[in-house]
């Protein structure tokens, strides 16, 4: 190992391995992370596209995070990430980004830091297309408060894999048919909520940049970001390609895909309304009832708050929230926010979401529904 | 007990420095091995905990645990090679324990160590320890335990 000059912390090997079957994605994922951290891998940035797909995060069921039989019978493949987060849906309107570095590629070994200066840098080459993408904490890249790229990582040792979507172009009920939440809950809201938190290129320039031009944007910003040399290559390097074989091989099959990691327990999504001076406002929230934890919280509903995004932002800070610390992670949202409110309180957020948990009880489902109804 | 940069490191426990983990050998032979301060700083909450199952052997180097931290996924590796006898019920149903008590409640796995008196020569323990940590922290580039 060490012996080519690729190695170097100056240069970054780019790859773009085309459209391919999910299967061979995640395989090259585990690949190219795994012979990064074994040193038969140089500093990596891989653009992907897939055929139509719909991945889990690597903690998650795939019978809790997807529709499996509408998949199935529209030949959209099902697989696993090796990275963490929720379940998305992919096809070639989108373009996959990924860097395999190290820890001290970037100067730091913190995880969250690691994730802010690729998404960072991601959101440079994004914005050099013409739309103002910026980096929303923990893991989203956005456009006016609209998500545009969402990402995530992993990693071996002191290898990392970190890697994001691209939404090209996108279609917003066609993810909804495949996700299980929020749609089965309440279809025409969920579309008109999800359209209003996710946009994409095509949508915001009038028509899709063409592939190699969102490539050489993103390229660009990474090798300026990091200060490092592009070496654009075609394929993979005779160490990688046997592992890769074997990767396939463990990765092509159901008891890979369809393993379960969750506790048995529901992750329901638990409505709430709640009226008050300012206004209606509706809550969704999805819980990890085995452990509590809020997994994404969506909040809708007639009131007035300047900037709109503010709700956008608050349920990007609320996503991995232990039920035991809604309170404080509103309080610390509301208190570093700069927003406008009319007859409004972040009592009165904090409100509809509790009013949304408790009907986890079955005394209190009753009200609530009678409520929302 | 012992700290470097804000983080404990209990000085009467046995670290693996490159795998960012402690262990302890228990009267009954086997090992408890668990997350550093540290490793907990650099991840931030951890949401996801899959343990290798009880009766599986790993391997010095290898897996013991898998956790998932905002977004981020990766192994918890063992410096010492056998077979795992207990996973942790407690961590399962709340990975956070992981982070509010990493050398106590917050443990990852207990593992029958295949050659102990082998592996053990790679640990680092007190005053040794803490100073490899503020080795590895300075150059991590790491600012200190909150």
């Amino acid at each position: 190992m060490g012996v080519e000059v690729m190695w170097e912390k100056t240069h970054l090997r780019v790859l773009d391995t085309g459209l391919r079957r999910a299967a061979e994605n995640i395989a090259l994922n585990r690949t190219l992370l795994e012979c990064h951290q074994a040193g038969d891998s140089p500093h990596t940035l891989r653009f992907l596209r897939f055929t139509p797909c719909a991945l889990v995060g690597f903690h998650q069921n795939v019978e809790q995070a997807l529709r499996v039989d509408h998949c199935r019978a529209e030949g959209i493949h099902i697989q696993r990430r090796i990275t963490g987060g929720g379940a998305i849906y992919f096809d070639p309107g989108q373009i996959g980004w990924e860097l395999y570095v190290d820890r001290r590629f970037l100067g730091t070994a913190h995880m969250g830091e690691i994730a802010r200066r690729i998404c960072e840098a991601a959101a440079d080459g994004i914005r050099r297309l013409g739309v103002d993408a910026r980096y929303r904490p923990r893991n989203d890249i956005e456009v006016d408060g609209r998500k545009i790229s969402g990402t995530g990582g992993a990693f071996d040792g002191n290898a990392i894999m970190y890697q994001g979507t691209l939404l090209i172009d996108f279609d917003v009920e066609r993810m909804l048919r495949v996700l299980r939440i929020p749609a089965e809950k309440c279809s025409d809201k969920a579309i008109a909520s999800a359209r209003e938190r996710v946009t994409n290129l095509r949508a915001l320039l009038g028509e899709p940049p063409p592939l190699a031009r969102v490539q050489s944007a993103l390229a660009g910003a990474f090798a300026e970001a990091f200060q490092v040399e592009l070496v654009p290559v075609d394929d993979l390097n005779p160490r990688e390609q046997p592992h890769f074989a074997q990767a396939l091989a463990e990765i092509d099959r159901e008891d890979w895909v369809y393993q379960r990691h969750r506790p048995a327990g529901g992750m329901p999504l638990l409505e709430a309304v709640h009226r008050c001076p300012g206004g209606l406002m509706r809550a969704g929230v999805m819980l990890d009832e085995a452990r509590d934890i809020i997994r994404q919280v969506w909040i809708t509903g007639d009131f007035f708050v300047n900037p709109r995004r503010m709700l956008v932002d608050l349920e990007a800070s609320l996503k991995e929230t232990p039920v035991a610390e809604l309170e404080a992670n509103i309080h610390r949202f509301f208190d570093a926010y700069r927003v406008e409110m009319l007859m409004l309180s972040r009592e009165d957020f904090l409100q509809v979401l509790r009013k949304a948990l408790d009907s986890r009880d079955p005394a209190s489902t009753r009200a609530q529904t009678h409520a929302a109804g | 007990m012992g700290a470097v940069k804000g983080c404990d490191l209990p000085e009467t426990l046995l670290y693996s420095i490159d795998n960012n983990v402690w262990v302890r050998r228990e009267a009954d032979g086997n090992v408890t091995l668990g997350m550093t301060a540290y490793a907990c700083a650099l991840a931030g909450p951890v949401e996801s905990y899959t343990p290798k199952k009880a009766g599986k052997e790993v391997k010095k180097g290898r897996s013991c645990a898998t956790l998932e931290s905002g977004k981020w996924v990766g192994p918890a590796k063992t410096p010492i090679s056998g077979e795992v006898v207990a996973v942790n019920e407690a961590v399962s149903a709340s990975p956070g324990l992981i982070n509010q008590d990493p050398y106590g409640q917050g443990w990852l796995v207990k593992i029958k160590p295949a050659d102990w008196d082998a592996d053990a020569v790679d640990l680092k323990t007190g005053a040794d320890a803490l100073t490899a940590f503020q080795a590895k922290m300075d150059a991590d580039g790491f600012n200190g335990c909150a």
